[in-house]
């Protein structure tokens, strides 16, 4: 089956008024519903000027981005929430409201969507994100773990088709990077297109399907997981370092070809059985 | 010998309502190179900044026990006199760099303290070696990319010739290169006879160089014992949410579900390589 094609980038260039250079040189690519993909490149490689073309903050300086059949360029940034939707690593760069039901409607009430519509979108969100019964709670006195599913609660309320998440880590432990993650699988198997970036290949491995590797404002690899950290010297280039369980692969498995991203326990098991 | 030691220290901040350190008792010899890991909110930036003195004499609270740094109490010494024993080089590289080219960056400080020209001349060819950053010495660090901001940031830590370095999650914000790029610089200086203590959530790169490694969780200090005992406890440092190598975890594996074993667990990827290919042939 053809998915439908969400997200598209055509010649993109983008060049910051204040620099010389291009931040982006000739980007083209697709993402398609349901894909979940991991964007990745060393600081300054152009992946957040990338993205921020995805939602809008930033506007071509050349050719074009096409969200859901709409040129960004015809829409402003904040329509555009309706098809992506932007989830903050830290929930309390995001959360500002004085109650959970205030926090989680305004997104909704902001674009304009009828009080039908957000109640349902609330209770349907509440109910996906185990929230239910504290809607009057002040969001800072939820726990942590409460926090970040208020915050993915009030971006999934506007319905976004596209989530996506920036940086994971930063400031998070493992653990906390893990538990937004897996909030965010959640939500890649119910439908929704996701994209992150990240500087943690071991979460990379762990979630994403596709990753697209920037290097020098142009996209350097574009493919599967297992096929772009399986070439683990070419990544170099791009100051990306595989998760170890690829290196391992490479010298122990040099003639397998492998068929899905690696963990500590597939490579354990293909280590007995090739 | 220890070089820093601290002994039953416990420190709640001002607007804390639980103590952010709890009964710390730790000594870190000279040439060590110590690792400190454990979830957010375990105290590891605490203990840094209780060792440079900041916790108590900037940030504030309650403070109690002691905490010597080369024989100076660090709760009382200035926090000046600490710095040129213990360096500091924290996350965010950016924050740290306030000139417009690497030269001046090192030689700001150095020229603060009225130190020679010469001197500070010839401290400055040496941490621009040790960081090689040589050629890029009258770059603006704006064009850097962060790996290199964060060497020209220790290179300044550096170039005041302290005993210490204290990396407190200095690769946090970097691609792994840039971060493999820092901690090979940390394993160079440990070779050229300084204390290192790292605090980092990369423990694959830390298994390469630390000698010991602490793990701390709600201010307590829960394990301080060398690397690889450490490391290879893969149960007892998931259930505090960290993620133990990955040749450490290919090797539990194996012991566990198909009952192979190791003498020893392997934690960097030339151990893992040597083991696995020694299990394949056998």
């Amino acid at each position: 089956m053809m998915s439908e094609v969400v997200l598209r980038t055509e010649n993109l260039f983008y060049k910051y008024p204040s620099r010389q250079d291009y931040a982006l040189l000739d980007v083209s690519l697709e993402i398609k519903k349901g894909e979940f993909v991991a964007i990745i490149g060393q600081n300054g490689s152009g992946k957040t000027t990338l993205v921020k073309h995805f939602n809008g903050l930033l506007k071509p300086t050349r050719g074009q981005v096409i969200v859901e059949g709409q040129d960004t360029k015809d829409i402003p940034t904040s329509e555009l929430a309706r098809s992506v939707g932007y989830v903050f690593q830290n929930p309390d760069h995001q959360i500002f409201a004085d109650s959970v039901k205030e926090e989680v409607v305004f997104g909704p009430k902001n674009l304009g969507y009828d009080e039908e519509r957000i109640e349902a979108a609330y209770q349907r969100v509440i109910q996906e994100m185990d929230l239910e019964g504290f809607d009057d709670e002040m969001p800072f006195q939820l726990s942590r773990g409460q926090r970040q599913r208020l915050a993915v609660a009030s971006v999934l309320a506007m319905e976004p088709t596209i989530l996506m998440v920036d940086e994971p880590t930063t400031g998070q432990d493992w653990k906390e990077s893990m538990a937004l993650m897996k909030l965010v699988k959640q939500l890649n198997d119910r439908g929704h297109t996701c994209i992150v970036t990240t500087h943690s290949m071991n979460l990379v491995s762990l979630f994403a399907k596709r990753v697209i590797v920037m290097r020098e404002a142009q996209v350097f690899m574009d493919g599967s997981t297992q096929e772009v950290f399986s070439q683990v010297e070419q990544i170099k280039n791009a100051g990306i370092k595989p998760p170890e369980v690829y290196f391992l692969a490479r010298d122990l498995l040099p003639e397998f070809n492998l068929d899905r991203p690696l963990t500590p326990e597939i490579l354990a098991d293909l280590l007995l059985t090739h | 010998m220890p070089i820093i030691e601290l002994e039953q220290v416990s420190f709640t901040y001002k607007e804390g309502s639980k103590p952010a350190l709890t009964g710390i008792d730790l000594e870190i010899n000279e040439g060590e190179f110590v690792g400190i890991i454990g979830p957010t909110g375990a105290g590891k930036t605490t203990l840094c900044w209780a060792m440079i003195g900041v916790v108590p004499q900037i940030l504030r609270g309650e403070f109690d026990g002691r905490v010597e740094v080369k024989g100076l109490p660090s709760n009382t010494t200035p926090v000046a006199q600490i710095a040129q024993v213990i360096g500091l080089v924290q996350q965010d590289a950016e924050a740290q760099l306030l000139m417009t080219d690497i030269e001046k960056e090192i030689t700001f400080p150095l020229e603060n303290l009225s130190i020679p020209r010469h001197e500070i001349d010839r401290r400055m060819n040496y941490v621009l070696d040790l960081v090689k950053l040589r050629e890029n010495r009258q770059r603006h660090p704006f064009y850097l990319s962060g790996g290199q901001k964060q060497r020209v940031a220790v290179a300044a830590v550096l170039a005041m010739e302290p005993d210490v370095l204290v990396l407190d999650e200095a690769t946090s914000e970097l691609d792994p290169v840039g971060a493999e790029e820092i901690h090979n610089l940390a394993g160079d200086l440990k070779q050229k006879g300084k204390t290192i203590i790292m605090v980092e959530h990369n423990i694959d790169e830390l298994a390469r160089h630390a000698d010991r490694i602490i793990v701390m969780d709600q201010g307590k200090i829960m394990r301080n014992a060398p690397t690889r005992e450490v490391l290879s406890d893969v149960d007892f440092l998931i259930s505090l949410g960290i993620y133990p190598p990955q040749v450490t975890q290919v090797a539990y594996t194996l012991m566990k579900e198909s009952g192979k074993h190791f003498d020893e667990l392997p934690i960097t990827l030339e151990e893992g390589e040597a083991v696995f290919s020694a299990m394949r042939e056998a």
